[in-house]
């Protein structure tokens, strides 16, 4: 599903050059529930986003379900983006003015890969799988961290991606929330799902398949 | 089908933040308010300016007759009109001819105070055909014992409907006529603006007669009446046709063809409205860019993450610029009912100026289609730009907390620590507004062109004022008496001798004599003054060659209104003049620049005197300089002197006041003045708006910033203070920028403005009022606008502060 070579990412700051990954290979497979783990600044989100498409490396390849994404210019990576891969963040990142349903439903909009008129039932449909169903008319801002949380991961399953990125989705939640998150990634990727969680709690990593360790931009 | 989700957002995004979303619509809606007002006031007055003075059939010719038979004074009311009228009518050439006689006249509006008047002497009131006049109120036609006045003409003559007036005619004859009622002279400028109360009487009038000073006048419209060369053919014409019939044509006058007489005033009105439309057209974009710049600034994140769940930079922009739509339609709800009913007050405003009406002009559709168009079109065009950039901005750079590069920030603060006598708090604002290139380069275009403009109007409006005092102050008497008959010099140094006040008398001798070109064919009028060349009364501004020296014979200088087919003269040119029907040329030493459009030229006094066989003993016309030089001193002596005539027996036809004369140069620019005063309140407003919404920016972009500092222990007091500081210094700085572009724009308008109206441009003028009257209002602004960020900012709450994202 996924293959990285020769990946490197390199910052220009004003104090120098900063290399924040030193050269990456990676194969990850499909159906692989992937824990990223590592310091802060050992270079977990840069390596996500790279996955994502969400950054450009410096130098490498990133091949992502047979597609060279690193040779694809912004908007046809977010396109690709839209197809292919679903995104969690840490602070959820829900757009404030629609509800929890509108939320879900916007990746379909803007793909356009799903039909129309099968959008909100679809959308209602996934907010039940992640057990926030009573909450689809809702604003964001009356929900609970882990209420957040859920409605995020719905919506990155709004296009039933193959591909399931999660940038420290638990860094804001208490610990039995965070269990919980965890267990629901479990179970997409034994649905198949391949997913990719970073995260800086090697003790939460429940579930997993693989756990990969970076230290100072390179696996350990 | 339910709206897709994108566009959903766009609404409720606006419905997030109602106070900011009022704020964006207000500012549209000004320059909406705005533009739709300047032209709609254009549409409506244009093709009523244009075609109303052509529906009044104006004279192309206008010549003053006389008997040649009778003597100096006699009345025109014994010329056979009616077949000197049958006779031009049947000029080749000759499409319409009438006899309208006019009387000079004074009427009293109060004791020993008398108002100039015109009576012009009507044949037939329902059968006129040339400058045409209608019924406005009260009776019609009068009878001879009646006067119908202008409309405008009331309120000069302190008169209603039913009054008697006592007129004043050339021979001190005093007749009273009652003001039948008013009429509607659009070829004429309104009453108040010349202070000359104008009037029409019947052709059984009492006021005619002998002694009444009646001036036989002859109107023709020709064939191709734009044509001015083909008028002056026929005016020669029809002149010699009259002297071969036993008249004398003292005086052809032939206007611009098509022109109101206020042409010139309408012209520069025009311009103005224009000019100002455009700049708020400028200004309106620059605050639709701040802004939307703004907006996008707050959205960023929202952007990044939207393109991190597959939106393209297309739909990005597309949900964005349908925000901005909705906006601009708003702006227009809300701006273009107020911005056309005002437009409409105003058109009917000037139009009254002008003393026409535009109830009759057509709605000008295309104005509803202009405003449509840039009130919509308009800010999605400015908005592109910065949705564009903001949409094609990468995932990672809008999904981290938006900073300014950090080498900005290190340059800047190397800066300040030049400056590191500057008290800490007014650092950290400098260091603030100048950390954002792009908001703080938006709002000081903002504030300096809205400051420009009001500047721009103020210099204009000083620039004439100043050209008016300096062109009075270079005539240095107080009145202008003029007599209806020659009288002796002793007489009236004995009458002097009895007014309180006179410092001295200087007795110019005048003529209107023909100006000739090389073949000696006679074209316009010039007003010939005979003048001391040491004469401390008058002082032009010579732009060319000299004035006038003790050792001069037939020399002249003339004004720049003076010219043989548009040819100006300079000096060493010849001036021929047809003076008792003979050629006199007189040296031309030097050109003198003078607000009045009437071509006039000054020589010394004897050479006047021999050229119109006048004695030296006597005098028409004399020029009064008082010991005081105030109203009230011109009007008490004024009085006096009337008086003081009247005892003598000397009937008075004309006396005038400099003051009043200055006035009345003031009273045309009234309109002028208007446009720039409605321009300049509309840019403060918009300038405003803007200011507050970059600061509002400014406060949400240093959040964390700001919840910093409370925690590390800034009262609110202090934190509202840091974007007051904040304000000042953009304020200040727009102040700059806002100097550095009224220089240029308040040159090109003084020059465009002084060219049209005054047919010279003005000098340069800088008011230094106008700088720091804006400087102080900028101040102001910066201080109101400031205030609601400045309480968000006091009020922010630490955590939230701190938990922002």
């Amino acid at each position: 599903m996924i293959s990285l070579r020769g990946l490197r990412r390199t910052f220009a700051t004003p104090a120098g050059r900063f290399d924040a990954l030193t050269g990456i290979d990676l194969d990850v497979s499909a159906g692989e529930f992937v824990a990223v783990v590592g310091r802060s600044g050992s270079g977990k989100t840069t390596l996500l986003n790279l996955i994502a498409g969400l950054d450009h490396p410096s130098s490498g390849s990133v091949t992502v379900a047979g597609r060279g994404i690193h040779e694809l210019d912004h908007d046809q990576l977010a396109a690709w983006r839209g197809r292919s891969v679903g995104i969690v963040f840490q602070f959820f990142q829900l757009l404030p003015t629609l509800s929890v349903a509108e939320n879900v439903m916007l990746p379909m909009d803007l793909a356009g890969k799903v039909p129309a008129r099968e959008r909100a039932a679809r959308a209602a449909a996934l907010l039940e799988r992640v057990g926030v169903a009573d909450q689809a008319g809702k604003l964001p801002a009356m929900l609970s961290g882990g209420q957040q949380q859920r409605v995020a991961i719905a919506r990155a399953l709004a296009n039933d991606p193959p591909l399931l990125l999660a940038d420290e989705p638990t860094g804001n939640l208490d610990s039995a929330t965070s269990a919980e998150v965890f267990a629901l990634f479990g179970s997409l990727a034994r649905q198949g799902k391949t997913v990719v969680v970073v995260t800086h709690e090697r003790d939460a990593t429940t579930g997993v398949t693989r756990t990969v360790t970076l230290a100072d931009g390179a696996l350990a | 089908m339910s709206l897709p989700v994108r566009w959903r957002k766009a609404v409720r995004d606006l419905r997030r933040r109602p106070g900011r979303s009022l704020l964006t619509v207000l500012a549209l809606a000004a320059g909406v308010f705005e533009i739709a007002l300047v032209l709609f006031a254009y549409g409506l007055l244009q093709p009523e300016l244009m075609s109303m003075y052509a529906r009044t059939s104006p004279a192309s010719a206008t010549l003053n007759v006389e008997p040649r038979t009778e003597p100096r004074g006699g009345s025109g009311a014994d010329i056979p009109y009616d077949a000197v009228v049958d006779s031009l009518r049947a000029l080749p050439g000759v499409a319409l001819a009438e006899a309208r006689p006019v009387i000079v006249a004074r009427v009293r509006r109060g004791p020993d105070e008398w108002q100039p008047a015109l009576l012009h002497v009507v044949r037939d009131f329902d059968a006129q055909r040339i400058d045409l006049f209608r019924r406005d109120r009260g009776a019609w036609p009068p009878g001879p014992g009646d006067v119908v006045l202008e409309r405008t003409g009331l309120e000069v003559a302190g008169a209603g409907i039913g009054d008697s007036l006592t007129f004043r005619l050339e021979d001190g004859r005093e007749v009273r006529l009652r003001v039948a009622g008013t009429a509607h002279a659009p070829g004429m400028p309104p009453a108040w603006m010349e202070h000359m109360v104008p009037g029409f009487i019947a052709w059984d009038s009492r006021a005619r007669g002998e002694g009444s000073g009646e001036t036989g006048q002859l109107r023709i419209v020709t064939e191709h009446a734009r044509d001015e060369g083909y008028i002056r053919e026929r005016s020669d014409s029809a002149r010699a046709l009259l002297e071969r019939n036993g008249l004398a044509v003292t005086r052809v006058n032939v206007p611009p063809p098509g022109e109101h007489p206020h042409a010139a005033q309408m012209a520069a009105f025009r311009f103005l409205l224009l000019a100002f439309g455009i700049l708020s057209l400028a200004l309106s974009a620059v605050l639709v860019a701040a802004m939307v710049h703004a907006f996008m600034a707050e959205e960023l994140r929202q952007v990044g993450v939207m393109k991190a769940i597959g939106a393209t930079s297309r739909q990005v922009a597309g949900i964005y610029l349908v925000e901005v739509a909705l906006l601009a339609v708003a702006g227009l709800v809300v701006g273009l009912p107020p911005g056309l009913w005002l437009g409409r007050a105003y058109a009917e405003f000037s139009a009254g100026i002008l003393n026409t009406d535009v109830s009759h002009s057509p709605f000008p559709w295309w104005v509803l289609g202009v405003v449509l168009v840039v009130g919509l079109g308009l800010p999605l065009l400015v908005s592109l730009a910065p949705v564009r950039r903001a949409a094609a901005i990468p995932v990672r750079e809008a999904l981290a907390e938006p900073s300014p590069p950090l080498s900005r920030l290190i340059a800047i603060d190397a800066w300040l620590r030049r400056v590191s006598w500057l008290p800490r708090p007014l650092a950290l604002a400098l260091r603030t507004a100048l950390a954002r290139r792009a908001r703080l380069a938006l709002a000081l275009a903002l504030l300096g062109t809205g400051g420009a403009a009001f500047m721009a109007a103020l210099n204009v409006a000083e620039a004439w004022n100043d050209a008016v005092n300096a062109d009075f102050a270079r005539r240095r008497y107080d009145l202008v008496l003029s007599l209806s008959e020659p009288t002796s010099v002793a007489a009236l140094e004995r009458l002097w001798s009895e007014i309180p006040g006179v410092a001295r008398v200087e007795y110019w001798p005048g003529a209107n004599p023909w100006l000739l070109d090389s073949e000696g064919v006679a074209t316009t009028n010039v007003s010939l003054s005979g003048v001391e060349p040491g004469t401390p009364l008058v002082a032009p501004r010579i732009v060319a060659g000299r004035w006038l020296a003790p050792t001069d014979d037939r020399a002249v200088v003339v004004n720049q209104a003076v010219a043989l087919r548009g040819a100006m003269f300079s000096p060493g040119d010849s001036l021929r003049v047809r003076l008792r029907g003979q050629p006199v040329a007189f040296a031309v030493v030097g050109v003198a620049r003078e607000l009045a459009p009437m071509p006039a030229a000054y020589a010394p006094r004897a050479a006047v005197l021999a050229a119109t066989g006048r004695s030296p003993d006597s005098a028409r016309t004399a020029r009064i300089v008082l010991e005081r030089h105030d109203e009230a001193a011109q009007r008490a002596a004024a009085r006096t002197l009337e008086g003081a005539c009247e005892r003598a027996g000397l009937p008075v036809a004309y006396l005038q006041r400099m003051f009043d004369a200055r006035q009345a140069i003031l009273d045309h620019l009234v309109i002028i003045y208007s446009v720039l005063t409605l321009a300049s309140l509309v840019v403060v407003f918009v300038g405003g708006l803007g200011l507050a919404s970059t600061l509002t920016l400014s406060v949400l972009q240093r959040t964390r910033e700001i919840g910093v500092m409370s925690a590390l222990g800034a009262r609110p007091r202090t934190l509202a203070s840091h974007v007051w500081l904040e304000a000042l210094f953009v304020g200040l700085l727009s102040w700059i920028a806002a100097v550095l572009i009224t220089v240029p724009v308040s040159w090109a308008l003084e020059q465009a403005c002084g060219r049209i109206f005054l047919r010279a441009p003005l000098d340069f003028h800088l008011s230094s009022r106008a700088l720091a009257l804006w400087l102080g209002l900028v101040l102001v602004l910066a201080t109101f606008s400031s205030f609601h960020p400045a309480l968000s900012a006091a009020r922010l709450r630490v955590r939230e502060a701190l938990d922002w994202t």
